[in-house]
């Protein structure tokens, strides 16, 4: 018994050398293999990043032309736009379900794992965030079901089962079919039902988009090692309003113990105009 | 011709018949409603109080920058009204309902012009400034306003607002359902384009008021029957669809006659061919003249003559 235990513990310990030493490894030929990997085809079908291709060697950092294959395919896949699909065969969930597992499909089938959600539709209308980044094979794997999502499919039978969102949901308030949700919508619907029903997941704007702020490398102008006082009045160089605001809500005038931030397991007496030292 | 007492009630009898006469020959009131405009659907299962169409509202009428930003959600614990420099609002309501984590579900509510078909402030407005288009808009044209404010005062849903604060060229403000944007093919309103869950629809007034039936009576569950706006003062352009009772959240109980109706119908019969002030002279004058021997006229004769 005890001899089972022993081999059981040094064949651990040897998987484990041998896994570390395979991570070695690969890192240290990680470089030359990507360089391998970009090839003409795919530099050539989007656009560089400029991010990326500035190959500044400052801070040692060695930056490389390459760019993630499943990401270039979500930017490109984020801007096709597919024909309207005109009518939809209307199934309940459980019908659903039994179509899906007869043909066999199930959430291990999924060929993209990852989406970036924006539409040349949604941009024709306005543009103030920056896509979402929506883990396609993750949120199969949570939910185990893919009729919970691909809730219709189209009526032409050569149409995949699983047809994208877009097929779908194009415009908002189409003249023909007014009851079909926008993309937007369909979106934002889908999504935070499932979170606020699953109690997981944002619900928020913030939680999915990051807002399409500029770049605030170039905007902000420290010395090199700036103090404290110096980094908050750079930020209100431009945030004048915002540090106006701050000076109403609780952070600054909290006064007293604070209940609510029991889950923090904390308690906060005061907030930071009264006696806090970084008060600037 | 000596007029006796007897001949004058004779002259104000026949009068009196002719003008009821040409009173019932008056045309009924009739709805001056357009036949197919504009509407939007707002579905407050869906919204979410993002405060967003706040912000396009803003951004697409170029009114002043609020103090505080639309992305602070707590402004919603108080409740708001529409004022000269906002032209709509969401209130948050928490009409009971709780989920199943014993949380009470917020019903979050927009308000602005309800563009009604048949506007109490268009038939007050005694300058033509507001007007009800045939695209369903309730526009003000700011170059015939008098600056009356009687749109204010005769408002079901007291939207209109004025510019206090300006001495010398003060307007009323209020939502224009996007009248340029919605005049144009294609166009939406502001609100409408940028709402992230579509809880604003915006079609033909008509196709909505379907599209809210259906909904209903799809999900009986989710919905109570009740379209806000389909008859509220005869109907409006803007339509509300609710899971909660619209008396809950804020929404007036009104009647189903448009308001102008009663208003208007006794303006007109009162004041058609100008019966109602000829008649009235006519038996002041008529007073006058049956009493004109009665009074006592030696006094001032007296006086007269002592002066």
């Amino acid at each position: 018994m005890k001899n089972k235990k022993m081999t059981a513990l040094l064949a651990g310990i040897f998987m484990v050398g041998v896994s570390l030493l395979l991570i070695l490894m690969s890192a240290g030929q990680w470089p030359s293999q990507a360089r391998a990997k970009v090839t003409p085809g795919t530099a050539t079908v989007s656009p560089p990043i400029p991010a990326m291709v500035s190959a500044k060697a400052d801070n040692g950092v060695v930056k490389t032309d390459w760019k993630a294959p499943d990401q270039e395919a979500a930017k490109l896949r984020a801007n096709e736009e597919v024909p309207f699909v005109e009518t939809f065969i209307d199934e309940c969930l459980l019908c659903r379900q039994q179509k899906l597992r007869d043909q066999g499909l199930s959430t291990k089938d999924i060929p993209n794992t990852y989406f970036l959600l924006d539409s040349p539709i949604i941009k024709k209308q306005e543009d103030h965030y920056k896509p979402v980044r929506f883990m396609h094979a993750k949120h199969a794997a949570e939910a185990n079901d893919c009729a919970v999502c691909h809730h219709y499919r189209p009526t032409d039978p050569e149409a995949l089962e699983t047809t994208r969102c877009s097929a779908c949901h194009q415009e908002s308030f189409k003249k023909d079919h007014p009851e079909r949700l926008g993309l937007k919508a369909a979106y934002h619907l889908q999504c935070m039902k499932c979170h606020q029903d699953m109690n997981k997941g944002p619900v928020d704007c913030i939680g999915c988009h990051a807002k399409n702020v500029p770049d605030h490398k170039e905007l902000v102008k420290l010395p090199a090692n700036p103090a404290p006082e110096q980094v908050t009045n750079e930020c209100l160089r431009c945030h004048q309003e915002a540090g106006e605001d701050m000076l109403t809500t609780a952070h600054w005038l909290w006064k007293g113990p604070s209940p609510n931030t029991m889950e923090h397991r904390k308690e906060v007496r005061h907030g930071k105009g009264t006696d806090v030292f970084n008060n600037y | 011709m000596e007029l006796s007492r007897r001949n004058f009630f004779k002259i104000l009898g026949v009068t009196g018949a002719s003008v009821v006469a040409v009173k019932g020959k008056a045309r009924a009131w009739e709805s001056k409603a357009p036949p197919d405009p504009f509407g939007c659907l707002v579905d407050l299962t869906r919204c979410i109080g993002c405060r967003k169409c706040e912000q396009a509202c803003n951004d697409v009428n170029a009114l002043p920058k609020p103090d505080r930003s639309f992305d602070d959600l707590t402004i919603l614990d108080t409740k708001r009204r529409p004022d000269e420099k906002t032209f709509t609002i969401v209130n948050r309501y928490y009409p009971g309902k709780i989920d199943e984590r014993d949380q009470l579900i917020p019903t979050f509510v927009k308000i602005q012009c309800m563009h009604c078909q048949d506007p109490a402030c268009v038939s007050a407005c005694i300058a033509g400034a507001l007007t009800k288009k045939e695209n369903g808009t309730v526009h003000y044209n700011v170059s015939k306003c008098i600056g009356c404010r009687y749109c204010m005062v005769a408002c079901p849903f007291e939207i209109p607002a004025y510019e206090y604060f300006n001495p010398i060229t003060p307007k009323v403000m209020k939502c224009t359902f996007c009248f340029d944007r919605i005049s144009k093919e294609g166009g939406q309103p502001g609100c409408a384009t940028i709402c992230p869950v579509e809880a604003i629809t915006f079609g033909k007034r008509n196709t909505l008021l379907k599209l809210a039936k259906k909904r209903i009576k799809e999900n009986p569950a989710d919905y109570i029957d009740q379209i806000y706006g389909e008859n509220e003062v005869g109907g409006t352009s803007w339509m509300y669809i609710s899971g909660v009772p619209f008396e809950k959240i804020g929404f007036n109980k009104l009647p189903s006659e448009p308001m102008p109706k009663l208003s208007e119908t006794v303006q007109h019969s009162l004041f058609s061919y100008l019966w109602s002030p000829i008649a009235l002279y006519g038996i002041l004058g008529g007073i006058m003249w049956a009493f004109r021997n009665n009074g006592d006229n030696t006094e001032i004769e007296n006086n007269g003559g002592a002066r």
